[in-house]
């Protein structure tokens, strides 16, 4: 009796079945992973907690501000290595949660992609409840996806006016008069009747930064793009009112349009072009190091408010802190950001004065509300701003900033639309109402009706 | 015997099983993905074929095409012509010269893009860039070359242009190089001028060169990724969002199952741009 052949058109049919057979049975999408976001339980905060953590931060200066903050933290924690990693996050965490390997045991992360992985993260809700009426109401909204917090809230970015105080002395314009929206476009104005090759207000031709600059606008008269159920709300008075204010500023040829820090906006700043820029606290990091004629010559004050009495400023970005639900250490990197976030000694490690930033880290304010207290400055009044007291005016701004939603996973997609129909605006092309009518059927269209 | 007659299996064995882990498993992973709503993690949802219908009825997925559409005419049929022209001087064993303007055309497609990327933002910013500085020696005004949406199509071509003609020489002046040298001669003696042999010889008998060109750069280009993505990011307003990065938009957005059905719809459209360019090039009596 012999052997069964094999045919060479029979191997290879076995082995492509063999393959596709395996493919099929493996390749379900989404098959191993539960939907339910695993709850990270509270460790126990004792000296003694023992183990190493891999923890993912950006690279730069910050990175080194971190790095000196850990070692404080390991001097209250000694039993805990952190091995400190400088990652480019934002083309390799989702990345990695979706994979699942290599994954580190905490991350640093824009407020704004969170929403988009929750379910590759640890629910952190009950962690931080005994801390959560000592956080920035804003930071706590940004941070929630479904009810459940799934980052611990670092940073908050209040919007402050920045502005050149020469100038206005000059023309005679008081920067404590400008208290509404109306207020800053007369004193535009009257700054550029007075000098009339000004184009006082600062308007972003980044479509992304234009769009992060709105939506501080939105949050600063307490809304956002969606509400709390994911519900679009950009057809309302308060976007309608801010798309109207810059409309006005640039129908009365106000605007000085220019991408964000690039050659063209620092050239204008520098030359006296602008004389007005609404924009975060971190917009200090541009009289700091990158302005030479004008430096020393910005000052900042609160936002003016959309309506009189109004809050004085909305938040502009920010960044938390995640444990992966894969972490093979989270408690300890909950530890880690505990002492970080929730702890006088650890803000004041990340926040004050260090071998990175002499005067401290000016560039935002902590989001626990027990650090910022006005008369307890972390970081130093800022010679790039004549001496003026930065943290007074931050701190102040940054308890006025009202609530917000949850950012929706598709916030940076929406760019495509509503940051784009804001550049069209700006240049004349659109209305309002365009703005508002075109972006919220493609946002409905292409981004919520596929979630 | 049994293993004398399964060793030649078990000797190809090893290249099924790679083929299989990192061919066909990513393809039918992908052909299954094209057919569910996933995000990344919890469960798929089966949508048919819903991503498919989404896409072919998305403003956004045909303007992708159109904007690769375009790159195709700027650079493709520019890039035959230039190319053919250069290889035709540089087979010339007359010229002086000839292997310093060898490496000279070779030499930007063995540059990393993303650093000569760099160089064109700076080099076409609309304020401090070298060419407006130059146009406005002449008195012209400013032009917008990377933020409007008439010019940076254009600017983005002549970047691919730039990276890629090198390679088309090569390719064109190896199908010329296969070309007997008696040939010419024949037609010399015949009379044929030098215009004539160009058209009547050297168009037909680099045709398959050409074909294949052709139909590599079609793929280059409906696959366009790195020049829209670190130039201009897919703008102004959309105008240099290819196929390519359309694609990758979906990715990055997590939305997995519309960026594989986008990215199989890409492979038929590419697939049967190529095919009509290999028939519409397909030399007819068998020239090389």
């Amino acid at each position: 009796m012999s052997a069964p052949t094999l045919g060479r058109r029979g191997f290879l049919k076995g082995v492509l079945g063999a393959a596709a057979g395996a493919s099929l049975a493996a390749c379900a999408p989404g098959g191993g992973t539960s939907a339910a976001p695993s709850k990270l339980a509270a460790p126990s905060a004792s000296a003694s907690a023992k183990g190493t953590i891999t923890i993912w931060n950006r690279s730069g200066d910050l990175f080194k501000v971190f790095d000196a903050a850990i070692a404080k933290f390991r001097a209250a924690y000694p039993g805990v290595t952190v091995n400190h990693q400088a990652v480019d996050i934002d083309a390799k965490l989702a990345n990695t949660l979706i994979s699942g390997t290599d994954v580190p045991d905490g991350s640093f992360w824009d407020d704004a992609k969170i929403g988009s992985q929750a379910e590759h993260l640890y629910d952190l809700t009950d962690l931080i409840a005994p801390h959560r009426d000592k956080v920035a109401p804003y930071k706590l909204s940004v941070n929630t996806v479904g009810g459940k917090i799934f980052g611990v809230p670092w940073d908050l970015d209040p919007g402050l006016l920045w502005y050149r105080e020469d100038i206005l002395q000059d023309t005679g314009v008081d920067p404590a008069a400008i208290a509404t929206y109306d207020d800053l476009l007369s004193a535009a104005r009257t700054v550029q009747e007075k000098n009339p090759r000004t184009k006082p207000i600062h308007l972003d031709k980044n479509p992304f930064l234009g769009q992060l600059w709105l939506e501080m606008m939105a949050n600063q008269q307490g809304t956002s793009l969606t509400d709390a159920q994911g519900k679009l709300r950009l057809d309302s008075p308060e976007y309608r009112r801010v798309l109207g204010w810059v409309r006005e500023v640039v129908k009365g040829g106000l605007a000085t349009h220019a991408p964000y820090l690039e050659p063209a906006d620092i050239n204008t700043l520098d030359g006296g072009q602008q004389v007005f820029v609404p924009w975060a606290i971190w917009w200090s990091f541009a009289p700091q190091q990158l302005l030479k004629a004008t430096k020393g010559k910005w000052r900042a004050m609160p936002l003016p408010a959309w309506t009189p009495g109004g809050a004085r400023s909305g938040a502009m970005g920010g960044s938390s802190f995640v444990i992966p639900a894969k972490a093979k250490n989270p408690e300890l990197a909950w530890l880690l950001y505990e002492f970080l976030c929730f702890t006088e000694p650890g803000c004041t490690a990340v926040y004050g004065p260090n071998s990175v930033y002499p005067g401290g880290l000016s560039t935002s304010v902590p989001a626990w509300t027990p650090a910022l207290a006005a008369d307890k400055p972390l970081f130093k009044p800022l010679e790039a701003l004549g001496g003026q007291d930065l943290w007074k005016v931050a701190v102040e701004a940054a308890a006025t900033i009202p609530a917000a939603a949850p950012i929706p996973w598709w916030w940076a997609q929406s760019v495509d639309y509503l940051g784009d129909n804001t550049q069209r605006l700006i240049e004349g092309k659109m209305t309002p109402d365009d703005v508002i009518a075109d972006s919220a059927k493609k946002i409905q269209r292409n981004l919520i009706d596929r979630s | 015997m049994r293993s004398a007659r399964l060793s030649p299996y078990l000797f190809i064995a090893p290249f099924f099983a790679v083929f299989a882990a990192f061919g066909v498993y990513p393809l039918l992973y992908a052909l299954q993905l094209s057919l569910t709503r996933w995000r990344g993690a919890g469960e798929a949802h089966w949508v048919g074929l819903g991503n498919y219908l989404y896409l072919l009825t998305s403003p956004d997925f045909w303007a992708s095409l159109g904007n690769s559409a375009v790159m195709w005419l700027l650079i493709v049929p520019v890039q035959v012509v230039a190319g053919l022209g250069a290889a035709v001087l540089l087979a010339n064993a007359k010229l002086r010269l000839r292997g310093l303007f060898r490496v000279a055309f070779i030499a930007p497609f063995v540059t990393p893009l993303v650093a000569m990327a760099q160089v064109w933002i700076v080099v076409f910013d609309q304020d401090y860039g070298l060419v407006n500085h130059v146009l406005g020696l002449f008195g012209l005004p400013a032009v917008g070359w990377l933020t409007s949406t008439v010019w940076a199509k254009p600017t983005l071509a002549l970047l691919f242009l730039w990276k890629t003609t090198g390679f088309a020489i090569i390719i064109l002046l190896a199908g010329l190089q296969a070309v007997p040298g008696g040939v010419y001669e024949a037609a010399s003696i015949d009379g044929a001028s030098r215009w004539r042999q160009f058209w009547s010889l050297t168009v037909p008998l680099v045709r398959r060169s050409t074909a294949f060109l052709v139909v590599v750069q079609t793929l280059a280009v409906f696959q366009m990724f790195a020049e829209p993505f670190v130039v201009t990011d897919g703008g102004p307003y959309g105008s240099t969002t290819t196929a390519g990065l359309y694609l990758y938009d979906h990715i990055t957005a997590s939305d997995l199952g519309t960026g594989a059905a986008n990215s199989f719809l890409l492979v038929l459209l590419v697939f049967g741009l190529s095919l009509g360019a290999v028939r519409l090039l397909r030399p007819k009596d068998g020239a090389s």
